[in-house]
């Protein structure tokens, strides 16, 4: 084996070796069983234990780039809430993000509403949920959350007067909120923590990219998060336990990226593998 | 007879003790903190009734709250207006209240003495530096220990000469009021000297406006400094988009087309990170990278030749200018992190070993 | 005094920061909140005037000169301006219950969506996919067991990255539960570490700036 030409091989021979793992199994896919862990059964547990004088709080602060990982979280924790009848208010802070809420909110109601057989089983914009739209600057909305919400976002993203809507009766301010969850590629989760729940004591959960991980584990450890979705694999965790726990049927995207994901990743760790071996194999040849 | 049996039950249902009130310390006012005892051992409580009297009005139900609870932040109060307040056990067919308390008056306050341990710590931090600098002024030698990544800018620059290609710097993808990209600028200073001494092409992409402003500026004045304002290319620093991937794209093209000789990758990154030190490397330049984002880290490491990691950055300006003042403050920075390192250690020995807290004695 | 004044400006707006965190007070905080929202926004607002002002001659200066690549400079000024004659001249209305936001001038319509979705979506998607292509080519070139900790580090990213997909749990069941310690305790805490030099580091680069000592970001010469 010559380990030498090996080490030097081309880049495009390791993406072109790539594409084939990622995207096969997206055409074949493996079904995995998934594992959930502690830290995404903690916030499921959480909004599943939302009053119902309460309503969840969902702000989406990501962008197109991060779609992959981070909006199969907004679908299935939209699709617990909706089964539960849990009143759901939804915020972003980047206007970036508006669209990717509005496109998975239209989404997850036509879910519901073609297998709806009565009022009550159908998801009612402005009863069932709001879309209270983006206002600048981040922190703005945050801290005026506290005080009135249908003050502060008068009318919703399609120019509905908030005040008059049903779902917002009963729901003034973070006092009658069960949870925040922030979805974030960046640290919009830590500003709700920061502004939110040090000033009015509101639960703060985080849906984030699998590389940022890392940086909020920290809050998790501390209690200041009641729960944390890390990447694609926390999606896949949220979904599992949707299915299991709520009894709601849906497409799995997170679950289904996550054959890919583990095809990647062993790819990857088999390129150190052979990297290594080349590597002490030309070392003792010298 | 009719009457005594509500009379007997409400002696026999207990209320509320313990009832304080206050203006809420250290905030923006219109806010009461109103407190009881806990309820303990009460049976058939339902809820607990939270009640208010301004002047010269009857009491109002104000919230209601559960039974483990015993505070209630009174948000709704306005400022300067007397109130008083009183609190309810509500049982399922009555309310038994407490005795209505005194009144209190709700003020903002102009200093929040919960910061009172940051004050301290930053008036401590900022002692240290300035001893620091005082010392560097009265001619004494501080030793900095070397650091590869700053020690390699000279042989950097003098590479992208010999090879007659281009610098390219990217100050990172963040806003002007992020201290990494301050950071950068300070860096950005320096090398912008060197390339105008060595006469190499200097190439300054931004994504911020405002930062593109100060970039300009930064390396105009550089060839202002070494005496040659002329061999300024005012198309060298420019503005490309505020997307941040469409930048990264952006620049990747410029690495691809135009092959730099070294790439700065200075300050806060995010994602894109990777992509822009993976592009450098794939055209062969050599890459010295900084960040304060302890999660690019690793994709520095990896992929660029010289990395400085977290406060390194901040250090660089110092350590390339050895300008005794700025070399005092690096002390200074240093021997702050040292005392913070002897509490942490302190903090978690008190608790392994004497089990003792002491977290709750700087608030 | 050209340098006098900036660094004025700024002891003065610093220290003002540096206060607001200390002053809870409304009137105070209003005066702080229209320094951080408006006035930075006005500035702003100005300097990407300027920025696209630069973006324009640049290009427009590589077309007439016919640079090296300056078709490449054509489509970036014909996507900088169709882009923006739709959002600022168009006439998008309010937003409506079909999703749509449409932009009328005159009788052309077009609905400014597409462009998100139909271009801004699917390039930032393929410049955030091309992360796993571009780890895969470093991992393979630089991933190397040089030493006992290297070694070490290598062992701890397999079970992380184990941990992360189904198939560490399949292989075995303590490996996500080893991996969630990995990230837990010695991750979190050298992160920790790494940042509390960070937050020391800008506390001391603000002093530098404020006292005069860095002076750097001010250009412009002697």
């Amino acid at each position: 084996m010559n380990w030498e030409r090996l080490l030097m091989l081309d880049r495009r021979v390791i993406f072109l070796i790539m594409a084939l793992v990622i995207a096969l199994p997206i055409i074949f896919p493996f079904g995995l069983p998934t594992q959930v862990t502690d830290r995404t059964q903690r916030l499921f547990d959480t909004i599943d234990a939302t009053r119902e004088d309460q309503a969840v709080l969902l702000s989406t602060d990501y962008t197109p780039q991060t779609e992959p990982e981070l909006h199969p979280m907004y679908i299935s924790i939209l699709r617990h809430c909706f089964a539960r009848n849990i009143k759901v208010l939804m915020v972003t802070l980047y206007i970036e993000a508006a669209g990717l809420m509005d496109v998975g909110l239209r989404e997850v109601m036509d879910e519901f509403n073609a297998r709806a057989t009565t009022h009550e089983d159908s998801i009612i914009m402005g009863e069932d949920v709001v879309f209270l739209g983006w206002k600048p600057p981040p922190i703005i909305p945050i801290l005026a959350m506290g005080q009135d919400i249908a003050g502060f976002y008068k009318q919703d993203f399609y120019n509905q007067e908030t005040a008059t809507m049903p779902v917002m009766q009963g729901i003034k301010n973070y006092r009658d909120i069960s949870i925040v969850v922030a979805f974030s590629s960046g640290s919009s989760p830590l500003w709700f923590v920061q502004f939110a729940q040090t000033r009015f004591g509101v639960k703060v959960g985080a849906g984030v990219t699998a590389v940022s991980v890392a940086d909020f584990y920290p809050y998790l450890e501390s209690g200041q998060f009641s729960g944390l979705l890390g990447g694609m694999k926390g999606a896949a965790e949220y979904e599992e336990l949707v299915e299991r726990e709520v009894g709601v049927q849906g497409r799995r995207r997170a679950t289904e990226g996550m054959s890919s994901q583990s095809a990647a990743h062993i790819a990857i760790m088999v390129f150190v593998i052979i990297g290594n071996i080349g590597y002490f194999a030309t070392r003792r040849k010298r | 007879m009719a009457l005594t049996l509500p009379l007997v039950l409400l002696l026999l249902l207990s209320g509320p003790t313990g009832v304080s009130v206050q203006d809420t310390p250290s905030d923006n006012g219109e806010s009461i903190d109103v407190s009881w005892e806990m309820p303990e051992g009460v049976a058939g409580l339902v809820d607990i009734v939270v009640q208010r009297a301004g002047p010269d009005e009857e009491f109002q139900e104000i919230a209601r709250v559960a039974t483990d609870m015993n505070t209630y932040l009174d948000e709704t109060a306005q400022d300067k207006i007397p109130y008083r307040y009183r609190i309810g056990y509500s049982y399922p067919d009555t309310v038994v209240f407490s005795a209505e308390t005194e009144q209190v008056i709700s003020t903002p306050q102009w200093f929040n003495t919960n910061y009172f341990n940051v004050a301290i710590g930053l008036a401590i931090f900022a002692v240290l530096v300035l001893i620091f600098i005082q010392q560097a002024r009265s001619g004494r030698e501080l030793f900095v220990r070397r650091i590869a990544g700053l020690e390699a800018v000279d042989e950097a620059v003098g590479r992208a000469t010999e090879m007659g290609r281009a610098i390219l710097y990217v100050p990172g993808t963040g806003y002007i009021e992020d201290i990494g990209t301050i950071a950068s600028m300070n860096l950005l200073g320096e090398v912008a000297k060197k390339a105008a001494e060595y006469g190499v092409e200097l190439k300054v992409p931004n994504r911020e406006p405002v930062v593109y402003t100060v970039t300009k500026e930064i390396v105009k004045g550089a060839y202002m400094e070494v005496g040659r304002p002329d061999q300024f290319d005012p198309d060298s620093v420019f503005f490309l988009t505020r997307n941040v991937l469409a930048y990264a794209s952006a620049v990747d093209g410029i690495m691809m087309r135009e092959k730099p000789a070294t790439n700065f990758l200075m300050g806060p990154f995010a994602a894109e990170s990777l992509i822009l030190a993976e592009t450098g490397a794939a055209v062969g330049a050599i890459q010295i990278a900084g960040c304060d984002k302890v999660t690019q880290l690793p994709f520095f490491i990896v992929a660029c030749d010289y990395t400085l990691i977290g406060e390194e950055l901040y250090a660089a300006s110092s350590y390339l200018s050895r300008e005794p003042l700025m070399l005092g403050a690096l002390k200074g920075q240093d021997y702050g992190k040292a005392i913070l390192t002897i509490f942490l250690i302190l903090a978690t020995a008190m608790s392994l070993i004497f089990n003792v807290d002491i977290s709750g004695w700087f608030n | 005094m050209h340098r006098k004044f900036p660094l004025g400006l700024l002891i003065f707006f610093g220290i003002l920061g540096i206060i607001s965190i200390f002053i809870p007070h409304p009137s105070w905080e209003a005066f702080d909140g229209m320094l951080r929202n408006k006035v930075m926004l006005i500035i702003g607002a100005f300097a990407l005037i300027l920025a696209l002002g630069n973006l324009i001659r640049v290009h427009y200066l590589k077309i007439k000169r016919r640079a090296k690549h300056w078709p490449f400079s054509i489509v970036t000024l014909l996507s900088f301006f169709v882009t923006s004659i739709i959002g600022l001249f168009g006439d998008s209305g309010a937003n409506t219950m079909d999703g749509s936001f449409r932009t009328i001038i005159g009788t052309f319509e077009f609905d400014i969506m597409t462009i998100y979705f139909k271009i801004l979506v699917p390039l930032g998607a393929t410049m955030f996919a091309m992360l796993a292509f571009y780890m895969a080519s470093a991992a393979y070139r630089s991933f190397r067991a040089k030493s006992t900790l290297a070694a070490l580090l290598l062992i701890s990213a397999f079970i992380v990255m184990l941990g992360q997909i189904p198939v560490g749990a399949a292989i075995s069941k303590h490996i996500p539960a080893i991996s969630d310690i990995i990230m837990r305790i010695p991750n979190t805490a050298s992160k920790r570490g790494i940042e509390i030099g960070v937050v020391l580091g800008m506390l001391a680069t603000m002093l530098k700036i404020m006292t005069g000592i860095e002076r750097s970001w001010m250009g412009g010469g002697e």
